[in-house]
């Protein structure tokens, strides 16, 4: 294990991946920091660069990306009150005060420093998990993918944001798109119209990059024209790390709790960062000998959110390498740059491609300093990107992405796919359908049909098979359980006094 | 009633509908074929759009929201913009649809108070779009259409 790591650091501190490593954080930063823009924006803009690169220059940018980004969401979030991406509303809750205090190089300080830890934690769990759970893995058939594929869209369907009946229907959409194209055991051809073009079915690539960028450009063409009403960014000069070494001890059980949970929940698909950052604030406050603090600026808060959002990033990585199942958006985004490689995520990966996937964990690691590093002597630089006007800056962004699109085939078609899937994914914005589900449909779709239909044909078409299995027996039960949870959920909801339900916040990047 | 849940649950149940006529239109065999999983997931839409209609139909309706049209003005030509761009990248060639489309689209998205810097704009439309096609195609060895500057730089 420890030969392949060190490998893996061999190949990502070779001058010209350490050089896209830096940039790609830079650009993560930029994107997390900046509300509006996303992860899922920042990777999709820079996949086209990766064509032309190796499979390890190439993901481990887009690993830098990641990292990058759900850390870059707390300068926003402290500096204008307003959080970058979904991973850091909680940050807000007491980054502001602090910022209104005149704390607000600690609440930087604090939360970067977090941010990091939050990250090494969560690698530490990758290492020392995906490759146990893929040796595992290793046995499952038909039916346990299957199992866990309508496991997986149950649960995303029903936990992100919106109601449960909208989030059901994103999923089970998503799942009706990825059945265009060449069916899978006896190849039909389902839904091509006689397009040739259809006959593979709709890329991943552009399926999202039109749900969520191209979505997310129109949707600010909606308020673009009217006046700018966020508050300039304040300079903020930090000296050292902006607290003690008392308070960063005091910290540390607070921290460990956060970066559990942020591992937890990473690890369950669908509900990614946008929610442990929730969480492990009201567990923090919780357990916190002073919560009356909580919600006026306290440093515990901003450990807690920004130690949870990224752990989520190793955790999120787990099912992702072991099983090819995607947690949120963003993994899934990843997923699309992996397979673009010529990677294909599953338990076969740790045994065909073991030197890959721990220089995957080595990108994670020098990801992480750098973000550390750059955060910390790049921030006066962040805090002016942040005025760059959207009105420049969203156009540039499509036309990248169109680029992106085309380069997967040299087609004009995906650049209309975008275009397309993005009209799609405004309507949802504009119905309050949530993205999530749909994307996760979209990808799972096809694992839960070919894994339905195999597993029939491994059990001469006895639907029992499923249920006897005890693996997937035990996921199906699941399935039922997660949904019957969320319709109790509900039903209380409906009958008692509204509140808010934290874990309906995430689920979106 | 809300009429905009109302709509949105009966744009649930066409889409349900639509896919089952498309499913209903494939061929079929005996037991588990490739139609099976189509029209499974057809009746769940169908089913969805049903329940969201109901429950359109129980809530209280919104206090009246304004529409804002000059948005939803700037979002169709954002829209028709993009289409122009991607119908004019053959013909026109990468460099000069993608000037012109960032260029008017900086014109159409920029804030309505004062006057849009119409040469900054037209300037930073053709450096970025030249920037962004020798990135890639020099760069990258993305083969981004030309069009009639095919001539020149090849």
């Amino acid at each position: 294990m420890f030969d392949l790591l060190i490998q893996g650091f061999a190949a990502v501190l070779s001058p010209q991946i350490f050089l896209l490593m830096v940039a790609g954080v830079a650009v993560g930063i930029v994107f997390g920091a900046v509300p509006g823009l996303t992860a899922v924006m920042a990777i999709a803009l820079c996949l086209p660069m990766t064509y032309s690169l190796g499979p390890a220059a190439g993901i481990s940018l887009l690993i830098a990306l990641f990292v990058g980004a759900t850390s870059g969401g707390l300068i926003s979030a402290i500096l204008l009150k307003i959080p970058g991406t979904p991973s850091s509303i909680a940050t807000t809750f007491d980054g502001g005060p602090m910022m209104e205090k005149g704390e607000g190089a600690k609440a930087l300080g604090v939360g970067i420093v977090f941010s990091f830890l939050g990250t090494i934690a969560s690698i530490a769990a990758l290492a020392f998990i995906a490759p146990s759970l893929a040796s595992v893995a290793l046995s499952f058939g038909p039916h346990e993918y299957f199992a866990i594929a309508v496991f997986s869209l149950t649960l995303i369907a029903t936990l992100s944001s919106g109601s449960m009946a909208k989030g059901i229907f994103a999923g089970v959409l998503g799942f009706a798109v990825s059945t265009v194209g060449i069916a899978p055991v006896d190849a039909i051809t389902r839904f091509t119209f006689g397009q040739v073009e259809l006959n593979a079915g709709f890329s991943i690539l552009t399926v999202l990059v039109g749900m969520f960028a191209v979505a997310e450009i129109i949707k600010v063409a909606e308020t673009a024209r009217s006046p700018i009403t966020a508050p300039p960014a304040a300079m903020v000069k930090i000296k050292g790390f902006g607290f003690s070494m008392a308070e960063f001890l005091g910290q540390i059980p607070n921290a460990t709790r956060s970066a559990l949970i942020g591992i937890g929940i990473g690890i369950l698909p669908g509900i990614g960062a946008g929610t442990s950052n929730i969480i492990a604030y009201i567990a923090a406050k919780k357990r916190s000998k002073t919560p009356e603090q909580f919600g006026k600026g306290t440093i515990e808060g901003v450990v807690a959110s920004e130690t949870a959002n990224n752990a989520g990033i190793g955790g999120a990585m787990i099912p992702l390498l072991t099983l090819g199942i995607p947690g949120d958006a963003v993994t899934a985004i990843m997923l699309g740059g992996l397979m673009i490689h010529g990677i294909q995520p599953g338990p076969m990966l740790f045994l065909t491609q073991a030197p890959l996937v721990y220089t995957i964990f080595a990108a994670l690691i020098v990801s992480a300093f750098l973000m550390l590093v750059l955060e910390f002597w790049g921030l006066r630089i962040f805090i002016r990107l942040l005025a760059i006007p959207k009105h420049i800056l969203l156009p540039v962004i499509l036309v990248l992405c169109a680029v992106g699109a085309f380069g997967l085939a040299s087609r004009v078609f995906d650049i209309w796919t975008i275009l397309a899937f993005g009209v799609l994914g405004y309507a949802f914005v504009k119905a309050g359908i949530p993205t999530a589900p749909f994307i996760i449909g979209f990808i799972l779709g096809p694992m839960a049909e070919t894994s339905f239909r195999r597993g029939l044909q491994l059990s001469r078409g006895d639907f029992t098979g499923f249920l006897t299995n005890p693996i997937s027996g035990t996921f199906l039960a699941l399935a039922v359980v997660s949904i019957a949870w969320q319709l109790y959920g509900e039903y209380r909801a409906t009958r008692g006094p509204v509140g808010d339900n934290p874990l309906k916040l995430g689920g979106e990047e | 009633m809300r009429l905009k849940d109302v709509i949105v649950g009966l744009a649930m149940t066409g889409a349900g509908i639509g896919y089952l006529g498309m499913a209903a239109a494939l061929p079929a065999k005996d037991g588990v074929d490739a139609a099976t999983v189509p029209f499974v997931l057809a009746w769940m839409m169908i089913g969805l759009g049903l329940i969201e209609l109901f429950g359109a139909s129980r809530r209280q309706a919104a206090a009246g929201q304004a529409a804002e049209w000059g948005g939803a003005l700037t979002v169709v030509l954002t829209l028709l913009l993009i289409a122009g761009f991607i119908v004019a990248l053959r013909p026109l060639g990468f460099p000069i649809a993608t000037a012109l489309y960032l260029f008017l689209q900086f014109m159409v998205l920029a804030p309505r108070a004062g006057r849009p810097p119409v040469a900054l704009y037209a300037g930073l439309a053709a450096s970025v779009a030249a920037v962004i096609f020798a990135t890639f195609r020099y760069g990258f060895d993305l083969l981004l259409p030309a069009g009639p500057l095919v001539a020149w730089l090849n």
